[in-house]
């Protein structure tokens, strides 16, 4: 009796509200003593006293998957089925951050899209701490945008499978929606301005077959990854070692930030960074005069061929670095082995036409060698078929290959 | 490598290849990847026994061909 739906509710998704949650779980929930005690005879009101108490979120944990009381009003809400305005209300309360992240979680279980996303999108301004139960029975931090943030973006959550909603472009191409306004836009559009400045100062030092008008957005996307952008790559082709070493620690430094950092104290390394990239430019320019005349032995013709070449290449290998995942220390192995090849040059030993092939073979090399290791340790080239696809199934689990 | 086989008597039964030395964790990711549901949500037991996750099969003493039950929680 007490576990049937309110006969006045409506049908969610096509079906009765409480077959959200699966059947399992449901019977789980049913047989809790926390559901038998305290959310028997429960209302809207009596609820919110009860959301009040709560003080950790959670799925089931434990051997037995027990469920956790957040799970039991979630299904008891699911019964009753409260008025959108009450939810609305449990969304927009500012001092209980559970009753929140109940409402919020209701919302995304029976709202519509549009309501799911203009609902749910002004909490990933809350930041409060919330106490996450996990399924060993441990607890651990989490925060409120965060949980937000899985809401919107995963399919399953707290043990309960969300239904689909579609992604926000569609929407906004639909009409919907408007495009999203993120709070830092204000921080953005100073970072924009400052960006734009300091391309206008570069594009007046900088030589003119030099790539000066890279997007603003690659750019910003670059620090934002605290990779360094490819027009950094080209310029280290024509430094000497010292200063290439000196390069390395800065983005060897930079990596090591990215991964302390947190997104509030981006805005922060963005700027040191600048003002060192800003520095290092002039001293650059500087620099360049003298390896010019150092080129002066070669014959024009072939220096600027060669450079096109080495533009190209750089590019390319630039693109692909920093589209790869490679740790800095990788980054700094393959500086130290350009760094030899750079020095040998500049002392006029090879001859220029044969040195694009020599580049090119020495790069295959490596790389030809790093994937057969890759291969070898994966075992998805084995012979027979069978298992070259279970091999790669748990390849893909993490798991290492069969025996 | 050995050949486990999963029955939940509803009609779903897969054969698994993995490693003596994988875990029950392991296996039942192996599991859900072949029959569609939750890794989290499968329960391996053999009579009343249920396996916990992270003992391995070896230590279960689960050989080639074994036959063990498949729950769901």
């Amino acid at each position: 009796m007490a576990n049937r739906t309110d006969p006045a509710a409506k049908s969610i998704h096509g079906t009765n509200p409480q077959n959200l949650v699966e059947k399992i779980l449901r019977s789980k929930i049913y047989q809790n003593t926390y559901w038998k005690e305290q959310c028997f005879g429960l209302t809207a009101e009596t609820l919110v006293d009860k959301a009040m108490e709560l003080d950790h979120l959670g799925g089931t944990y434990g051997g037995s998957r027990k469920p956790t009381p957040f799970m039991c009003l979630i299904l008891k809400m699911l019964q009753i089925q409260p008025d959108k305005e009450i939810v609305v209300e449990f969304i927009k309360n500012d001092e209980y951050k559970y009753v929140r992240v109940l409402g919020a979680f209701y919302m995304r279980l029976t709202g519509s899209v549009t309501d799911v996303y203009r609902y749910l999108e002004p909490l990933y301004n809350d930041y409060r701490k919330l106490r996450l139960k996990l399924s060993e029975g441990k607890f651990c931090l989490t925060h409120v945008d965060e949980v937000i943030d899985e809401l919107l973006t995963k399919d399953y959550s707290c043990d309960i499978a969300l239904p689909r909603v579609q992604k926000r472009w569609t929407l906004e191409a639909c009409g919907l929606l408007e495009p999203r306004r993120s709070a830092l836009e204000d921080d953005f559009e100073e970072e924009e301005e400052k960006e734009e400045e300091e391309q206008a100062m570069d594009s007046v030092e900088d030589d003119t077959h030099e790539k000066a008008s890279i997007p603003f957005i690659f750019l910003c996307y670059n620090y934002y990854r605290g990779r360094s952008p490819i027009r950094e790559r080209d310029r280290d082709r024509r430094r000497d070692r010292q200063y290439r070493d000196r390069d390395y620690e800065r983005d060897y430094g930079r990596g090591r930030e990215r991964d302390r950092d947190r997104d509030r104290d981006r805005d922060r390394e963005r700027d040191r960074d600048k003002d060192r990239d800003r520095d290092r430019d002039r001293e650059r320019d500087r620099h360049r005069l003298r390896d010019d005349r150092d080129y002066g032995r070669e014959r024009e013709r072939e220096r600027d061929r060669e450079g096109r070449e080495r533009e190209r290449r750089d590019r390319e290998r630039g693109r692909r670095r920093s589209r790869s995942r490679s740790r800095s220390r990788d980054r700094r192995d393959r500086d130290h082995e350009d760094g030899d090849h750079r020095k040998r040059r500049t002392r006029g030993s090879v001859s220029p036409r044969r040195r694009p092939e020599d580049d090119g073979s020495t790069r295959d090399e490596p790389k030809k060698k790093k994937e057969k290791k890759e291969k070898k340790s994966d075992g998805t080239d084995h012979p027979d078929p069978e298992i070259a696809e279970a091999n790669r199934l748990r390849a893909s689990l993490g798991l290492k290959p069969l025996k | 490598m050995i050949e486990v086989v999963l029955n939940d008597r509803l009609g779903k039964k897969v054969r698994v290849k993995c490693n003596d030395d994988d875990t029950i964790g392991d296996l039942k990711k192996l599991v859900a990847a072949q029959t569609g549901t939750r890794a989290d949500k499968i329960r391996i037991q053999k009579w009343y026994n249920v396996y916990k996750d992270h003992i391995t099969l070896k230590d279960y003493e689960i050989h080639d061909g074994m036959g063990l039950e498949l729950y769901y929680s």
